[in-house]
């Protein structure tokens, strides 16, 4: 199996072609509506992939919001390429041992699916032929390139389809692999060891869709697959086995029609909406009784062969009926699944009479729906797959889907579908840009770790989670800061990310408003307003539910000036049992900590209580012969 | 880039465009095929596009190898699936005529990729190429009249355009459209309007602000509304059809006089100043509003040409007389766009005042662009109407200046140019204005 990655990391660093910044927005300003054509590229020729997109015509809605301006919207022309993301590029760039190129040309890469309001994504290859060494094995890095990333879909219903312009523009940098990963899990560990590289720069996106990973396999025999946008990286291995097992799949169908001597099918569309006028399927009488129609044509030779999907996830069934849907009919039935689905024997015989499908290694394919063009469309697309099936696996592009198969998405796109962005000048990389770069590399992982186990005295696991996460700055931050470095990396590496996975975003982007807010909280720790252990909660208030500190307070019971000092606390206990300390001396602590603990814990350090406690008690126990008189706190 | 016979980068050049080939710089190889050279590249720097599509610049020094590798040019491994669209597979050849005249500018050329520049677009085909779903509607009659950027044209162009509408509507075409650059589309659009005084059917000018090498390029939706316009609408008189906001859904046809192109770069950058656009063109229908010229009977009728030495200042703080001198050095007739109502500092009276007495005609408009002058309010007014200044309601200064040089075509008379200066000939001004319209409506 050949398995290649091209990792997508979002940058921090302010959009690429304008000064919006690269943040996310949940607010909608105003809204308009694209149409979007396919133009020929550079030679001329229409990209398979750009036309297949655009002949569905659709309208497309745009939500506009604070982080989008005029070059979002297609309404004004790109400005000049932000420099520090070219920056960050270069860095990585240096990091993998790759060559700049002399001079960048952004070019327009054709995506009409309404994903970006031009038409086209902007890109750029900015470096060649770098290489990642890992665990012994070198893994070539064969581009480097800086694009723009899309719109987020927001909807889509009734062949309605809506994006969102608050990522459109956000810089992201494409790491290409080599095709020579060889399994799932090592596919992982290559993108972990470029994710923490990429992190190492300090200046990348962080949070759910901030990295990801389109995975290329094939296997012996098959074809280059493309699963686009994984952005789970524990999901890679799943997506790669699933692809490997897939791909074979279909070879061994190819062997089968090929001993069955199966020659591409070229039986021709029949109407049958007649002989389902009686059906007692609730989904094909529902579109005859809304006036449209049922159509279809036979596959011979493909019997057997299409699947069933109770036993079966992979079949050749669910590829004719991903192609089907792709042309916007929402399923498909075919002979291997019949009769089922209210669909009874007599009326399969009806159809593979007026088909043409009546040899016993015939199979056929309908398709139901209101517009005929559109349901012919489908059986053409389906027919088409048909036929590539005969050759094994087609090269095409998949969708991820969640727990980690694909659905087909479109063709493998291809360089006609690249042209200059004539709006953009030619960039010869500046020479003293380089040289700033190559002096401020960012601290390599090993470095980082080794550093924050030497330094910090962290152990060599927590010193691994702070660089694997991007959270080595925020770390050096709140050490600089004073505070304790076990407490910094518990609370970065176990509080922390639960809690922004629960979220469903950073509790900041960059480090230091992350450790300009993680600092306030520790302040409170450190003057003992609040213990080691009620940091938890507080934490928990302020990222979930995105409180300011005080409020996170409040609301968490820890209202510092509310409680009497601890000290007062301290003192008028031992005046109210002072029985008990006469008494036991100081076998008196245990119980006297337990009565203090009930009331302070959470708020101040069980350590700091134990301390003042046995201060204050051993001054009584010394002052025993003079027992004060009434009960004012000494100072 | 010059070099010798051995150099490197001669041979590089000196190979046809999208030749596959080799380059070794330093050690490092670069498989490509070979580009245009790019004159914003920098010195010695070649453009090769990789196999991955992208194009790079690479630097080739004097020692750097070059190798003409095996295999086809680029461009002509194509999939055979990619085959542009063919106009006659779905041309109408009923319905009314539409002559298209094509000018140059955004919204008739396209990037020709191999040799870097933009071309007109001449043929039908390529028309189709570009817009499909042309010539679905019924016939469409291309001319290209020119191939200019619109910043390029001159009066003698928009005279020379004019002949051409005449001999359209001569012809028996229903309507005329006239694909034409954004830029100086409304100075046309009002040099159109003042030439004609009966047009049998509609003239409608439509551009583009994005180009149409793109899939987003609101060209399309501008054109095809023109065109539709042009066959169907019930209108005799110029107009200017484009976007109506940033959303490919509704044109606006706007009157040629009152129309100005107030944002540099968006789709609904042309807006009607004063008045509200007489018709909008919407998923194919067409709506006009009650103040819109029907066609009239008979053939087109009109004065045609334009005459010279028209000037259009603006009036600025700061402005001297010696300024106002050398800039309208010559003039016949000059366009004031002044301050406000119609005003300028007190220093330029004399001047003003000198000058019309020799016989040049000097019209006020506003820079405001929206409202009227009124040379009553203040005493500036008064005084500079005394010194000569005829005041021109609420035309636009552009529009002002187009009418002027148009006058000044047909009659040597100053107060014959003046009389024509301050009569309404093509909705050009109104008496009336209200709270809806304008371009704040």
């Amino acid at each position: 199996m050949k398995i290649g990655l091209e990792l997508h990391q979002q940058l921090a660093t302010g959009k690429l072609f304008c000064p919006c910044p690269s943040e996310l927005s949940e607010a909608s300003r105003s809204q308009f509506f694209r149409r979007l054509r396919a133009t020929s590229g550079e030679a001329g020729a229409l990209d398979a992939a750009a036309q297949q997109q655009a002949a569905r015509g659709r309208l497309y809605r745009y939500e506009v919001t604070p982080s989008s301006c005029l070059v979002e919207a297609d309404e004004e022309p790109p400005h000049p390429l932000n420099p520090e993301a070219l920056s960050v590029a270069l860095s990585l760039a240096e990091l993998l041992d790759a060559h700049p190129v002399d001079e960048i040309q952004v070019m327009r890469k054709l995506v009409v699916d309404g994903s970006n309001t031009s038409g086209f994504q902007r890109t750029a290859l900015v470096a060649v032929d770098g290489v990642l060494q890992l665990n012994g094995r070198t893994y070539s890095l064969p581009t480097f390139c800086l694009e723009e990333d899309a719109a987020r879909k927001v909807e889509a219903k009734d062949g309605d389809s809506a994006y969102r312009l608050d990522r459109l523009g956000i810089p992201l940098l494409e790491i290409a692999t080599g095709p020579e990963i060889r399994s799932g899990p090592e596919a992982r560990e290559v993108a972990e060891a470029l994710g923490a590289l990429l992190r190492a720069t300090r200046r990348v996106r962080r949070g759910i869709g901030s990295i990801r990973e389109d995975v290329n396999v094939s296997v012996e025999g098959g074809a280059r697959v493309e699963i686009k946008g994984v952005q789970e990286l524990r999901l890679i291995a799943r997506f790669v086995e699933n692809e490997g097992e897939r791909q074979q799949k279909l070879i061994a169908i190819r062997d089968e029609l090929v001993a069955r001597a199966v020659s591409p099918p070229q039986a021709p569309v029949q109407p049958v909406t007649d002989l389902f006028r009686e059906t007692t399927s609730r989904s094909l009488a529902g579109v005859i009784r809304s006036g449209g129609g049922v159509w279809g044509f036979a596959l011979p030779g493909f019997g057997g062969l299409l699947g069933k999907s109770a036993t079966d996830p992979e079949r050749l069934g669910r590829e004719l009926a991903d192609r089907a849907r792709a042309e916007g009919i929402g399923g498909i039935l075919h002979s291997d699944e019949l009769p089922g689905y209210g669909i009874d024997a007599a009326t399969v015989a009806k159809v593979r009479s007026r088909l043409g499908a009546e040899e016993p290694q015939a199979a056929f394919v309908l398709v139901a729906g209101p517009d005929p063009a559109v349901a012919l469309r489908a059986l053409e697309a389906i027919r088409q797959r048909a036929e590539q099936a005969l050759s094994g696996v087609p090269e095409e592009t998949r969708d991820p889907l969640p727990e980690g198969r694909t659905r087909y998405s479109r063709p493998l796109p291809g360089r006609h579908r690249m042209y200059p962005e004539t709006d953009v000048p030619p960039l010869r990389v500046p020479a003293d840009l380089l040289a700033s770069v190559r002096q401020h590399l960012p601290e390599r992982p090993a470095s980082a770790r080794a550093r924050l186990e030497r330094e910090h005295g962290l152990s060599a696991e927590l010193a691994h989670q702070l660089v694997r996460d991007g959270e080595v700055d925020v770390f050096d931050l709140l050490r600089a800061q004073g505070h304790p470095p076990a407490l910094v990396a518990r609370i970065l590496t176990q509080d922390l990310p639960p809690l922004e996975e629960r979220r469903g975003a950073p509790l900041a982007q960059s480090a230091s408003e992350r450790a300009r807010i993680l600092d306030g909280l520790l302040v409170e720790v450190a003057r003992g307003r609040l213990a080691k252990e009620g940091a938890p909660p507080v934490l928990e208030k302020m990222v979930v539910e995105g409180l300011p500190l005080p409020a996170a307070l409040t609301e968490s019971g820890f209202a510092g000036g509310e409680n009497p000092a601890l000290e007062v606390q301290v003192e008028s206990l031992l005046d109210r049992e002072h029985t008990l300390w006469e008494a036991r001396g100081m076998a008196a602590f245990q119980p006297l900590m337990g009565h203090l603990m009930a009331s302070v814990r959470g708020r101040i350090d069980g350590q700091v209580v134990a301390e003042m406690l046995r201060e204050r008690l051993g001054r009584r126990l010394a002052s025993r012969t003079a027992p004060p008189e009434g009960a004012s706190p000494t100072g | 880039m010059k070099g010798s016979p051995s150099d490197p980068l001669a041979q590089l050049l000196s190979l046809p465009i999208g030749t596959p080939v080799r380059l070794v710089v330093n050690g490092r190889s670069w498989e490509g095929w070979t580009l245009p050279p790019d004159p914003l590249s920098s010195p010695r720097v070649v453009k090769l596009k990789v196999g991955s599509g992208y194009n790079v610049g690479v630097h080739v020094p004097e020692n750097a190898e070059v190798e003409v590798r095996s295999g086809p040019p680029f461009g002509e491994e194509r999939n055979p699936q990619n085959e542009k669209a063919q106009p006659s597979s779905s041309a109408a050849n009923d319905g009314p005529r539409v002559l298209l005249l094509a000018t140059g500018g955004t919204i008739a050329s396209r990037v020709d990729y191999q040799t870097g520049g933009v071309r007109p677009v001449q043929s039908p085909e390529d028309l189709a190429d570009v817009y499909p779903g042309l010539f679905q509607d019924g016939p469409v009659e291309l001319r290209t009249v020119s191939e200019i950027f619109s910043e390029d044209m001159t009066p003698a162009d928009w005279t020379r355009l004019a002949r051409e509408v005449d001999r359209g509507f001569h012809e028996g075409s229903r309507g005329v459209v006239i694909a034409h650059g954004t830029d100086t589309l409304a100075y046309t659009a009002a040099a159109l309007a003042f030439q004609f005084r009966r047009l049998p059917g509609p003239v409608v000018l439509a551009g583009a602000q994005r180009s149409i090498d793109r899939p987003s390029s609101d060209g399309p939706l501008n054109l095809l509304a023109a065109i539709r316009a042009a066959r169907y609408a019930d209108l005799g008189e110029v107009v200017v059809a484009m976007h109506h906001d940033p959303s490919d859904v509704q044109v606006d046809l706007h009157r040629a006089t009152r129309v100005r192109k107030m944002h540099s770069t968006r789709r609904d950058a042309f807006r009607s100043l004063n008045v509200t656009p007489i018709g909008t063109v919407s998923e194919g229908r067409i709506t006009l509003t009650e103040d819109h010229q029907p066609p009239q009977t008979g053939p087109p009728e009109g004065q045609f040409g334009f005459g010279e030495r028209g000037a259009l200042v603006w009036l600025v703080p700061g402005l001297t007389a010696e300024h106002l001198e050398s800039a309208c050095e010559d003039a016949r007739g000059i366009v004031l766009a002044g301050t406000g109502m119609g005003h300028t500092h007190r220093s330029l009276i004399p001047w003003i005042r000198a000058t019309s007495e020799k016989g040049v005609v000097i019209g006020m408009t506003t820079q405001c662009l929206e409202g009227e002058v009124d040379p009553f309010v203040y005493a500036r007014g008064r005084e500079l109407q005394r010194a000569g200044v005829v005041y021109l309601g609420d035309m636009l200064p552009e529009t002002a200046y187009v009418k002027l040089l148009w006058a000044l075509g047909h009659s040597p008379d100053p107060s014959r140019i003046k009389a024509l200066l301050t009569a309404p000939l093509a909705g050009e001004m109104s008496t009336r204005r209200t709270l809806d319209e304008g371009s704040r409506s």
